[in-house]
Parts: structure tokens; C-alpha cells; sequence
């Protein structure tokens, strides 16, 4: 038991600045992990999915660790923001409620605390959460190494299955979001068994800004967790529905195309059958309450009565 | 490779200077270094809460925690909300209100239920239920659980008007 139970042997390294976590890297390439919260990668280490020689601690680099707004009204959010401080960010709550939202779904309070944007994006599993709303907003990634940097779209950062555009001896250092100029709104939605600890069975994105017409959708974006190897756009149904109001139908027809764009396998979750259903019901739902809120909100997109603060939000009170 | 390395680790109060493996996991230090056997080794996946103690006040896996990543930290284990070898108001009120039958699941609830009330004083069932979401109790006390903690609130706050 004692081996299932320890953690395998590994020196433990912690560096205090990114330039420092790149030269760990490169000087042990391919021996060595990084290690943001560990939700993920101290269970595939346990479980000896994962036997690094060298782990790199993240949460001694401070820099890796903000959210903030730049100049030109865009949002970006360091690699070691966790999904607690996602959730409770007013700038991220304001900006998008939906990202807040999924951020506040990332399994149990315990896993709120620990758990990082950046360890989610990284691990490479198509069931996670963070990937499809940050999809939706076009989101780009910062990958920074010895070589230099880079800044690759959200949107091809997938290759397959658990295998991300990371390099051995990168690192993401932050998520940038581009300012959005038009009316828009957006939500994320997911079926799953119970609420604080399941994987999601499947789940839907849907962000939509709005024509200066004031009544058709100027773009709308669509993506999904757990439909394919990968987190999934589904341009299809995207283009679908540009340039038109979306109405009921215009929403079934999007999920009906979804639909066929996902390929979903079957696990012992659900069935490949089932998770295809869901994904036209899920998009439905999700392109309907996006709708929603761009033509309810003001310019924010931001719908206070979808949303419910976190039972442990100091600002609780203030609600009532 | 070094088998033990020197940490530094603060515990319901206590700073204590250890040589521990870097591979160790906080629920280990805790349980098998410190003999504070609150925290239970159950699931060792996230998924029970068994093993949540408080790091700076927030509520966490020690199951999924790397001891040496928790350095410079306040921890707190069940055992450190006992005062004067009294039990805190939350723990009896557990008791009181048979939210624990096996006991098991008991410590992490209760530690739970601290970062709870002290960031929300007055939850309603809904925001308990969410809150302690992360908590599974195999003997399904869970209706008592609740009314603990509303009794543990009520309690808090009694106290703290000076009734
Ligand atoms: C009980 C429980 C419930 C959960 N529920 C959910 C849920 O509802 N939704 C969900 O999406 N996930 C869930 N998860 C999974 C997990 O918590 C999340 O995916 C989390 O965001 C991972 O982040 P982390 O910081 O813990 O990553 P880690 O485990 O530290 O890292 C994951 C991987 O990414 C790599 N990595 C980390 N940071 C970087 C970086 N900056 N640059 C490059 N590579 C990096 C690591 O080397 C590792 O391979 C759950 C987990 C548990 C235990």
C-alpha cells in the first residue's frame, strides 16, 4: 500500500522568477515537471502515470500569480491565478460572468484553493473546464523558454489527446483575452453527475457579440469539453449562425450541427451516443442563455441574476 | 538525490522543525511526523475531504498537498480548534446534533465548517450544502450535518452579541 500511497522520489526545486523556472528547465529537459497546484499531477504521480526527476514548483514565482486589466481594455490572467481567485476576481466577474462562473465549478472549495488556470490549460485533457469558454473569447496563451516567447492562439494550442503546443522547455506564463468592442455575451454550461468532485460529462460554450443593428449576432463562438480528443470549436455551427438572430430554431440548428462536428467516445462516464445528445442540448442551453444576456445586459455582457456568489465570498453579505 | 530535506512547518499554532522527505505529502507529515491523526488518509484523490485542514484559513486537500510547498503558512487541523481542551462550539455542536455517527469524515467537515462561518457567519442551507460539497460522509448524516452547522452559526453569533 505504502507504494500507492507515497509519492514517487523526485528533487524539489523552487525557483523564484520565470527566467529562473526557464533555465531549470532547459537544464533538465525531459526529466523535470512543472508543478502549479499539483491537483492533477500529484494524483498521475501517485498513480506512476508521471515519474519526474525534478519537480519545479510554480507557486514560489509571485509574477506568475495576477489578473489584471491592460491598457487597451484587454483581460489577462497569469498561469498561477487559482480557479478561487478566477471566481472571485470583480474584473473577471464584470468582464465575463461566465469564466468567473466555470471558474467556480472547478470541483470542491478544497480544489477552488489549489487548483490554477495555467495547471488546467496545461494538463492537456479534453474534460477540463477552462478551455472551452476561454475558446469562445479567442483567447491566446504566452509560452516563455531560454528561446524567447511566444503567443499562440487557444485554438490550435490542442494537438491531441493530453498533448498541448507546450515545448519540454516551456512554460505558460499567462492567458490573454482581447478587448471586445460590441455588445456580447457569453455562458458555459456542463452536465455532470455531482457537483464538487465529477469530471465533466460534457459541456458547452457559447459567446456572442452583438451587431451595432442591435438584433443579429455579429459572431458568435462555440466550444466544447469532453466531445473529441481535444477541446472542441465547432466552426460549423458557428457559421450557422453569424449575421442572424438567434432564435429557438436558430439554436437547434446550431446544436444539431454541433452535434455532428463533436465525436465524443464512450467511457465508462457515459456513452459516445449519449455525450452527442448532450452536446446538442448543452449548446442549445448555452447559445440561449448568451443570447440572453447580450440583449438584457447592458454593454458588459454581465447578468447579476445568473449569478450566485460563492457561499465562501466574504462579500456575501452584502448581497442581502 | 536527497532522501530528507529541513522545512519549517507552522501547526495550530506550533512551528515545528522538520527533515522530511520532499515527496511528502501534508496529510503524512501531519498524520505519521506530528501523530495529529485528525486529518484522515481515505480516498488520496480530492474526492472525499477526509484529509482538509486549513492553510492561512482557506480550507484544502492535504491528500493532494506537497509539505514542503506549505512552509510559511498557518495550518490548521481539527485538533488545533479545541481552546483550553474545549472543544469549539462547531465540534459540539456536531456532537449535540449527531452529525457524526463513524466519525470519519468528522474533521474535515469540521474544518470546513470553520472556513465557512468565518467568512459567512450566517449561511443559509444552500450555501452549507455548496460550501461542504467536497465532503462525503459514508454513514449519510448529511441532514445533521447541516443542522450543525446551523447550530454552530447560531451559536457563533450568540457569542459574539454577548448573549
Ligand atoms: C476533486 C477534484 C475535482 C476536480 N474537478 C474539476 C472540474 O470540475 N473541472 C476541471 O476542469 N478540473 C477539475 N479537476 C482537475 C484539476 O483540479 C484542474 O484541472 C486544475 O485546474 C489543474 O490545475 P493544477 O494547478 O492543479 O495543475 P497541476 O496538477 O499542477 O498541473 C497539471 C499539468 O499541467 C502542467 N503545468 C502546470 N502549470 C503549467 C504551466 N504554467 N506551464 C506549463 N505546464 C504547466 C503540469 O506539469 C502538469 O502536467 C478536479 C480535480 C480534483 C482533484
Amino acid at each position: 500500500m505504502n507504494y500507492l500511497r507515497e509519492l514517487p522520489k523526485f528533487e524539489y526545486l523552487a525557483p523564484q522568477s520565470i527566467p529562473e523556472v526557464c533555465e531549470m528547465l532547459a537544464a533538465h529537459e525531459g526529466e523535470a515537471k512543472l508543478m502549479a497546484g499539483g491537483t492533477d499531477l500529484i494524483i498521475m504521480m501517485r498513480r506512476r502515470e508521471v515519474v519526474p526527476h525534478y519537480l519545479i514548483g510554480l507557486k514560489s514565482v509571485p509574477e506568475l500569480n495576477f489578473i489584471r486589466e491592460e491598457k487597451d481594455g484587454g483581460l489577462t490572467i497569469g498561469a498561477m491565478a487559482t480557479s478561487w481567485e478566477i471566481q472571485s476576481s470583480s474584473l473577471v466577474r464584470q468582464r465575463y460572468d461566465f469564466l468567473a462562473k466555470t471558474a467556480a465549478d472547478i470541483g470542491s472549495i478544497e480544489n477552488l484553493h489549489v487548483s490554477t488556470i495555467g495547471g488546467n490549460l496545461c494538463d492537456g485533457f479534453p474534460c477540463v473546464d477552462f478551455p472551452a469558454p476561454l475558446l469562445t473569447l479567442d483567447a491566446k496563451v504566452k509560452l516563455v523558454s531560454q528561446r524567447g516567447e511566444r503567443i499562440v492562439p487557444l485554438d490550435g494550442f490542442y494537438l491531441g489527446y493530453q498533448k498541448t503546443a507546450v515545448e519540454p522547455d516551456e512554460l505558460l506564463t499567462e492567458i490573454q483575452i482581447l478587448p471586445h468592442n460590441h455588445r456580447y455575451g457569453g455562458a458555459y454550461i456542463k452536465f455532470h453527475d455531482r457537483h464538487a468532485i465529477d469530471i465533466t460529462t460534457t459541456g458547452a460554450g457559447a459567446f456572442i457579440t452583438l451587431d451595432s443593428d442591435g438584433q443579429t449576432a455579429r459572431d458568435v463562438k462555440i466550444a466544447l469539453t469532453t466531445s473529441a480528443p481535444v477541446p472542441l470549436r465547432v466552426k460549423g455551427a458557428e457559421a450557422a449562425l453569424c449575421g442572424r438572430k438567434v432564435t429557438e430554431e436558430a439554436t437547434e440548428e446550431a446544436g444539431r450541427i454541433a452535434s455532428e462536428e463533436a465525436s465524443p467516445r464512450t467511457s465508462w462516464r457515459s456513452t459516445a451516443e449519449f455525450r452527442t445528445k448532450l452536446v446538442q442540448v448543452l449548446v442549445r442551453r448555452a447559445l440561449r442563455q448568451a443570447w440572453r444576456k447580450v440583449t438584457t445586459s447592458s454593454s458588459s455582457g454581465a447578468a447579476p441574476d445568473l449569478w450566485l456568489m460563492h457561499p465562501l465570498d466574504p462579500r456575501i453579505g452584502e448581497n442581502r | 538525490m536527497k532522501q530528507r530535506v529541513p522545512i519549517s512547518l507552522t501547526v495550530n499554532g506550533e512551528i515545528h522543525e522538520l527533515f522530511i522527505p520532499p515527496w511528502q505529502l501534508l496529510l503524512d507529515t501531519l498524520r505519521d511526523e506530528l501523530g495529529l491523526t485528525g486529518a484522515k488518509r481515505c480516498c488520496i484523490e480530492g474526492q472525499c475531504g477526509a484529509c482538509t485542514v486549513l492553510i492561512d484559513g482557506k480550507p484544502i486537500n492535504s491528500c493532494l498537498y506537497l509539505t514542503i510547498e506549505a512552509q510559511n503558512q498557518e495550518i490548521v487541523t481539527a485538533e488545533g480548534l479545541v481552546e483550553d481542551g474545549k472543544p469549539h462550539p462547531i465540534q459540539k455542536a456536531f456532537v449535540e446534533r449527531g452529525a457524526v455517527q463513524c466519525g470519519f469524515c468528522t474533521p474535515g467537515l469540521v474544518v470546513a465548517t470553520k472556513a465557512l462561518l468565518d467568512q459567512n457567519p450566517n449561511p443559509t442551507e444552500d450555501e452549507i450544502r455548496i460550501a461542504l460539497s467536497g465532503h462525503l460522509c459514508r454513514c449519510g448524516a448529511y441532514v445533521q450535518i447541516t443542522e450543525a452547522v446551523m447550530a454552530a452559526a447560531r451559536e457563533t453569533a450568540q457569542k459574539e452579541v454577548g448573549v
